[in-house]
């Protein structure tokens, strides 16, 4: 495997080093001083997440108000790099319990140090797993040698954990409640023409899992995608149903996920970790039941007003509905004032984004929304008016419902002491790149 | 400040400062900017006070660097306001405003009613706003009130300060505005003023129009010193222009950098009077406590040295100035210690003082361990410029030691500017051979290839310095960690002269195979080409042949010959089937052949850099003034000189441009297959020094196995046999001095320019250098010893012909080595004639005494100015001047066929101007010149051509002048120019003497004609 990083730096936004830790010498100690001058005091900052200075590779990305940076020289690979930020910073997460930022990292010196220090070995990435890392590095203080009481629990075989058959799982675990929570989680990314032709879609989804059960339990989850579907029927030697499947693109699993098992019968069977992550990762690109259609009309009336309205239909069932619907609409820089009617929600212009505003909070499918604006704009030096036309962008939150149409068909719990499982599914449809142009 | 109402205002501000970035600045500047959007657009209007506080945050907005592209109306609004918050509002926000902008037109009158208004505050901020527009309309239309104002003597002089500046700034946008005639003696008379708040405004002023026209303000210059003396005097001087007791310090350094632009100072009362004050001012500034009257007094005086440094004053002056620097470059204070290297840098310029400058040798070296890196960076360039014969040797060695500890930024400049220093003012060439492979060792990464391409091109021209070179390159590669570079030079010098070391202890070719080869694996791909090519040079030398060393040595060979680098498997290949020609060996790879002289690539390198820091060039200015003391041997030949390049070997030039082409591509790691031969014809001077070293090691041998190598080997551009066999090696020559080139094309080309190279040959080179005005001349003599050694017993002596009157200046009887001689030499034509001066020249090298007799391009046509006439000019003239023997007219055969325009390029080259469109026939060509003699004066000559577009080669001429004798000769000398043919004596030429130009008429009554002819 190639190495992945020679040394990490966390800089907060002036550029001041919050926490570097060097893994390796071929690269010099002063390295973030160059990542300062030549990527962070530049117009390129941002462009582009890989730069080459002076034979060094300075690999970075932005997580809330802080610079990761990854220094390698020679050939280093990146997609690996960047993994490891995005794990380590998920590692980070709940370490800190949510928040990833400077004043986090600020408050957590002395456990970041130590996390680095296991999770990566001479460049090498390491086990970043949250669940296996908290047995070791815990954020309680030192034991006393001479305290009297010995600890309680006993003190975890770590080789045995990291390189058993099932590394994820500890042995042993008692919940009272066996409870699995699954939550199927998809992100829309659309962009639409002014004429409504679909430009671009997808859905990018995620199975995220929460498991609390005794013992060493045997999980197997039916969808209704496509393969999963055909194999069946093939098994059991009956027709194929009618019903809608869908078929799953670029899918990656868990460790966890027994993959003979998936190749062979096509079914999702594993042996969970304990507590949260994530099964499954997929993408749809046909078939995708958009929630929400938009109807902009933007008409400009003379060189110092315009005209916008714009209608929302919802495409969901008239049960359901949506959360925190934002719709966003460009207007130009020298916007100066602008009054709306809307049938719903409330609308505003925001200077600072440049954007007509108009917020819903409640959404019931089915339905439609509208809002029309009177934008005025004041004149300006320059005689043309901007020729950028951004698109319109939207948020939003749809639950219970699924963009692809994913549905899961079944979850079995089993285990050898055969207790009662309460399984818990959850469906959560949210925008992705959600923009129409107009 | 009228800001104190004003809340909105001072809140935002807060809120910018308080942002921690640039995004929330952002943020929050543009809901500003969308707060004050909304505010305008309000139906229901502003008030005053809110407009001047939109305005004011907009202008804020605008300074941070955001863009700000509305508000102009309420901006322009303001300006009729008449109060005086709007208006200050108003005259600080228009420089949101581009100068070009039509609301601006608006604002004119208004503007102007302000200034010639009585109200002063009110002129002020008028001034202010039209100073930050200035753009055109402005200046047409406020210019002359605003010169009103600076030369009213009834304004006060707040007012007339502002004025001042601002005539400045309208003035640098557009420098009509001041009309030079009438603004010089108001300029002068504004120099008596008493105030020095006006004064130091108006010498401001003066700077800039004395920067652009310097003689039409020349009465300002007594003014100027007046002042000076009147400040340095301390007469008159209120307490309040007096900083830290220096009276007016702005005002001083300001009137001198306008004295500065004065060539010079003629009325010797003023120039007394000024150097008293410089005197003064040099003697009475000293090194004090406090900062701030220390920048000042400093400012003063070194605008004080370089005002002297460009009266080129006196040198006891110019010694006190080193002095005082040399004072100031001891100093603990950095910032006087930089100004005082780099003065002395300057001072460098001015020639006398070099000797003093050497007595601060120490404390400059003591600079470069500053820890300022500009300061070690100025006593660099310093030390570098300062650095003589005389101490070299100090400085040079000063260097390297430094360079071990130095920064790496500068290690780059620092090798390179030791290496240009060692090799130039090298005492002796172990030496230089030492100091470079110390740098190498020392400094690996930063020696560029061109440091040790010419370490190895010295060390292959000098076969004393061989073993001596091989000794050190063997002991260097004992060394357990050595640099790449270092493995190369050591690779090639060993494998080119390791066999004169074969009898000393661990050198047997053996046991240096086995130490170079040891090398290898830690090498980069470019190195293993010089590795390889050591390897078979070695086995070659290995007498008698060791069939182990040679086994293994084929084995790397093989070994190479799947190489996935095309340049080491074509080695490899190549080596391998030499390998196995058994004799033929010796001399397909013997020894390199010498360099031929060439300008030093590092040196074209420190130009370049040097120009690319476009830092004060002082070395470089310096460089130019005195070119005799550019020791290396500097190429006069212009770049894109007429004369093809010719080899030092005196070869026939093997092939055309286009082995000259691939030959330059070498660098690349072209495809060049032409290995063996391409050495040879590398000979040619080709500049590029990478080439000689990259391409594959000379393989020069005898013709017959040269050429049947390249049968075997080379597949594409293969050179005659023919040409192959003008291949001599120089040794077969010993004691004949072939001259370099030929001398017959250099004088024609010197002919029709000014200057270049009239006769070069491997110890000398002669260039020339000449002015021509009217019948007068003066031509430079550049006699350039190319050698290490002296050249002794120099004679130049010139034989005029009678029409011309020469003198030559004294020629030095020995000219040192590396080292060039100017001789100027002065001439008069008397009267028109063809016949050329010839300068007989000798000199002494170790026993050879070589002499030349070389005719001297001052021909008929230096005397020449070209004439552009009208039609209107040319037919009189023309019908005036009527049959011989006034005109002249003659059928011309043998023509070297041209095209009209080469053909009346050719003309205009010869200065005979030709006038298009005054013969109707587009076949022929009308010119004119004027010629300048001290018998005709300025005569007009007029030439027609008539040419048949069916026969090139003959054509109809007709010359004619005021002057039988001009017109015979103008005739004769044309006719000379068109049949003889520049180009034409390519061909094995290999005769010294040039080959005799096509002279048809000799008048029998010249000795020195005669002569020329001869030559």
């Amino acid at each position: 495997m190639p190495v992945a990083a020679s040394a990490i730096y966390f800089l907060n936004l002036r550029g001041d080093v919050l926490i570097n830790r060097l893994y390796r010498d071929d690269v010099g100690g002063n390295m973030v001083d160059a990542f300062r001058m030549h990527i962070m005091q530049t117009k390129e900052l941002g462009t582009c997440p890989v730069r080459q200075i002076g034979g060094c590779s300075f690999l970075y990305m932005r997580i809330s108000n802080v610079y990761i940076v990854i220094v390698v020289s020679g050939n280093a690979n990146v997609a690996c790099a960047f993994k490891f930020v995005v794990e380590a910073v998920a590692l980070f997460k709940s370490y800190f319990g949510g928040a990833f930022d400077e004043d986090a990292i600020r408050n957590n010196f002395v456990l970041i140090y130590e996390l680095l220090d296991e999770i990566m070995d001479f460049g090498y990435p390491q086990n970043l797993s949250p669940e296996i890392l908290k047995l070791y590095i815990t954020q309680e203080g030192v034991r006393s040698p001479f305290s009297s009481k010995p600890s309680e629990r006993a003190v975890p075989n770590a080789t045995l954990q990291v390189t058993g058959a099932v590394g994820w799982r500890r042995e042993g675990l008692v919940y009272k409640k066996n409870e699995v929570f699954l939550d199927i989680v998809e992100s829309v990314n659309l962009l639409m023409s002014s004429k409504g032709t679909v430009l671009r879609c997808d859905v990018t989804g995620k199975i995220l899992m929460k498991c609390f059960l005794s013992g060493m339990p045997d999980l197997k989850l039916g969808l209704n995608d496509k393969i999963g579907l055909e194999k069946e029927a093939q098994l059991k030697s009956r027709p194929t149903k009618s019903g809608k499947t869908i078929e799953l693109d670029d899918v990656t699993f868990h460790q966890c996920v027994n993959l003979t098992r998936f190749n062979s019968e096509k079914t999702v069977s594993f042996v969970p970790p304990d507590g949260e992550f994530e099964l499954m990762k997929y993408r749809i690109t046909e078939g995708v039941n958009f929630p929400f259609r938009v109807f902009p009309t933007i008409k400009e009336l003379g060189r110092t007003r315009m005209e916008v309205n714009v209608k929302v239909k919802s495409a969901f069932g008239a049960k359901m509905f949506a959360l925190g619907v934002v719709i966003k609409v460009p207007v130009p820089k020298q916007t100066a004032k602008a009054n709306f009617q809307v049938t719903s929600g409330r609308a505003k212009y925001n200077a600072s984004v440049d954007c007509l505003v108009w917020k819903i909070r409640k959404f019931p499918g089915q339905t439609e929304a509208t809002m029309s604006a009177e934008v005025e704009l004041i004149s300006t030096m320059t005689e043309k008016m901007t020729s950028t036309k951004p698109p319109i962008q939207m948020e939003f939150q749809v639950p219970m419902f699924t963009a692809s149409g994913l549905r899961v068909r079944f979850l079995k719990v089993w285990e050898k002491s055969g207790y009662n499982t309460v399984e818990w599914v959850r469906y959560i449809t949210k925008a992705g790149s959600y923009e129409i142009r107009c | 400040m009228a800001l104190s109402g004003m809340r909105g205002l001072s809140v935002f501000i807060s809120d910018i400062r308080n942002c921690q970035n640039k995004e929330q600045e952002r943020l929050r500047v543009d809901k500003e900017l969308g707060n004050v959007r909304t505010r305008f657009k309000n139906e229901k209007g502003l008030t005053p006070y809110e407009k001047k506080k939109y305005v004011w945050k907009m202008l804020y907005i605008y300074m941070l660097g955001y863009d700000v592209d509305f508000g102009h109306m309420e901006t322009v609004s303001l300006i009729s306001a008449p109060k005086y918050p709007e208006k200050q509002a108003r005259s600080y926000s228009t420089c949101m405003l581009n100068e070009n902008h039509d609301f601006l037109r608006l604002a004119i009158n208004t503007v102007r009613n302000d200034i010639i208004g009585r109200n002063e505050t009110f002129q002020c901020l008028a001034l202010t706003m039209v100073g930050n527009i200035g753009g055109r309309e402005f200046a047409e239309s406020l210019a002359p009130d605003v010169q009103k104002l600076l030369i009213s003597s009834s304004c006060r002089p707040l007012v007339r300060k502002k004025a001042a500046l601002c005539l400045l700034r309208l003035y640098r946008k557009n420098a009509d505005v001041v009309n030079v005639d009438g603004w010089a003696d108001r300029m002068t008379q504004l120099l008596d003023e008493r105030d020095l708040g006006v004064l130091t405004s108006s010498m401001s002023l003066l700077v800039a129009l004395v920067s652009n026209n310097h003689e039409a303000y020349w009465s300002c210059l007594p003014k100027c010193v007046k002042i000076l003396e009147r400040l340095a005097r301390n007469q008159d001087v209120p307490q309040e222009y007096t900083y830290y007791g220096i009276p007016s310090p702005w005002l001083q350094v300001k009137t001198m950098r306008a004295l500065q632009y004065f060539p010079v100072i003629e009325d010797p009362n003023t120039r007394r009077s000024l150097f008293e004050v410089l005197q003064r001012v040099l003697v009475g500034t000293d090194v004090v406590k406090n900062v701030n009257k220390n920048n000042a007094s400093h400012a003063v005086l070194f605008e004080a040295l370089s005002l002297v440094m460009h009266l080129d004053a006196e040198k006891e002056m110019m010694s006190q100035c080193v002095a005082l620097l040399g004072k100031f470059i001891a100093v603990r204070e950095p910032n006087i210690r930089y100004l005082g290297l780099e003065n002395m840098t300057r001072m460098l310029m001015v020639t006398d003082v070099q000797e003093i400058i050497k007595k601060h040798q120490a404390q400059i070296i003591t600079s470069l361990k500053d820890p300022d890196i500009s300061i070690r960076r100025r006593a660099l360039d310093l030390l570098y410029g300062m650095c003589d014969v005389s101490n070299a040797k100090d400085i040079v060695e000063e260097l390297l030691q430094y360079l071990s500890t130095s920064d790496f930024a500068m290690r780059e400049e620092l090798s390179l500017k030791a290496a240009i220093l060692a090799e130039k003012f090298a005492p002796d060439l172990s030496w230089y051979v030492d100091v470079i492979l110390q740098l190498i060792d020392k400094a690996g990464d930063f020696v560029s290839d061109d440091i040790w391409f010419r370490v190895v091109q010295f060390v292959t021209n000098n076969e004393d310095l061989q073993p001596y070179a091989a000794l050190k390159a063997r002991e260097y590669l004992d060394k357990p960690a050595i640099h790449e570079t270092m493995v190369k030079v050591s690779a090639y010098l060993l494998g080119e002269y390791s066999h004169l070391l074969a009898r000393r202890p661990g050198c047997s070719p053996k046991e240096i195979f086995i130490i170079i080869h040891e090398k290898l694996p830690t090498v980069s791909t470019p190195t293993i080409p010089i590795l390889l090519s050591t390897y078979a040079k070695i086995l070659m030398h290995t007498q008698p042949p060791d069939p182990e060393l040679q086994n293994q040595i084929l084995a790397i060979f093989q070994k190479y010959e799947s190489c996935i680098d095309a340049e080491i498997q074509q080695r490899a290949v190549e080596y391998f089937t030499l390998s196995r020609k058994g004799p033929a060996l010796a001399d397909i790879l013997a020894e390199m052949p010498k360099f031929p002289e060439r300008q030093s690539a590092l040196i074209k390198k420190a130009e370049d850099i040097e120009t690319d820091t476009a830092e004060q060039s002082a070395i470089k200015l310096r460089a130019q003034q005195q070119i005799s003391n550019a020791l290396v041997v500097t190429d006069y030949r212009p770049p894109n000189g007429t004369p093809p390049p010719v080899s030092s070997l005196n070869l026939v030039k093997v092939s055309s441009t286009s082995s000259n082409s691939d030959y330059n591509s070498v660098d690349q790691g072209a495809d060049h297959t032409n290995g063996t031969v391409s050495k040879s014809d590398s000979q040619t001077a080709s500049a590029d020094l990478l080439g000689d070293l990259l391409g594959p090691l000379a393989i020069e041998g005898p013709p017959g196995a040269a050429t049947s190598e390249q049968s075997v080997l080379s597949g594409g551009d293969v050179p005659s046999a023919a040409d192959a066999a003008a291949i001599v090696p120089v040794q077969d020559q010993p004691n004949s001095v072939q001259p370099i080139g030929n001398i017959a094309e250099r004088f024609h080309a010197l002919c029709l320019k000014d200057s270049g190279v009239l006769y070069e040959d491997p110890y000398i080179q002669i260039g020339i250098k000449a002015d021509w005005r009217a019948h007068q001349g003066r031509l430079v003599l550049f006699l350039g010893n190319k050698n290490t050694s002296p050249l002794v017993s120099v004679q130049a002596l010139i034989l005029p012909p009678l029409n011309l009157k020469m003198e030559l200046s004294l020629v030095p009887d020995t000219i040192p080595p590396r080292a060039q001689v100017q001789c100027p030499l002065e001439i008069i034509n008397l009267r028109p004639s063809r016949d050329v001066a010839v300068l007989d020249f000798s000199y002494k090298f170790g026993t050879n005494v070589v002499n030349n007799k070389l005719r001297l391009p001052a021909v008929i046509n230096k005397f020449l100015q070209p004439i552009q006439l009208s039609a209107e000019e040319f037919f009189p003239q023309w019908r005036s001047l009527s049959g011989p023997p006034l005109k002249l007219q003659e059928v011309v055969r043998g023509v070297r066929p041209l095209p009209l325009m080469e053909l009346a390029n050719l003309f205009n080259s010869c200065r005979v101007m030709v006038c298009p469109g005054l013969d109707p026939n587009p076949n022929n060509l009308v010119a004119s010149t004027t010629f300048y003699s001290e018998s005709t004066r300025a005569m007009l000559c007029l030439v027609r051509i008539e040419t048949d577009p069916a026969d090139r080669t003959q054509l109809r001429m007709t010359v004619a002048s005021g002057d039988p004798t001009l017109t015979f000769e103008l005739k004769e000398f044309i006719k000379e120019q068109l049949v003889y043919i520049p180009e034409a004596s390519h061909g094995p030429t290999q005769v010294p003497a040039p080959a005799v130009p096509q002279a048809p008429v000799i008048p029998p009554d010249d000795p020195a004609a005669i002569l020329a002819g001869l030559l």
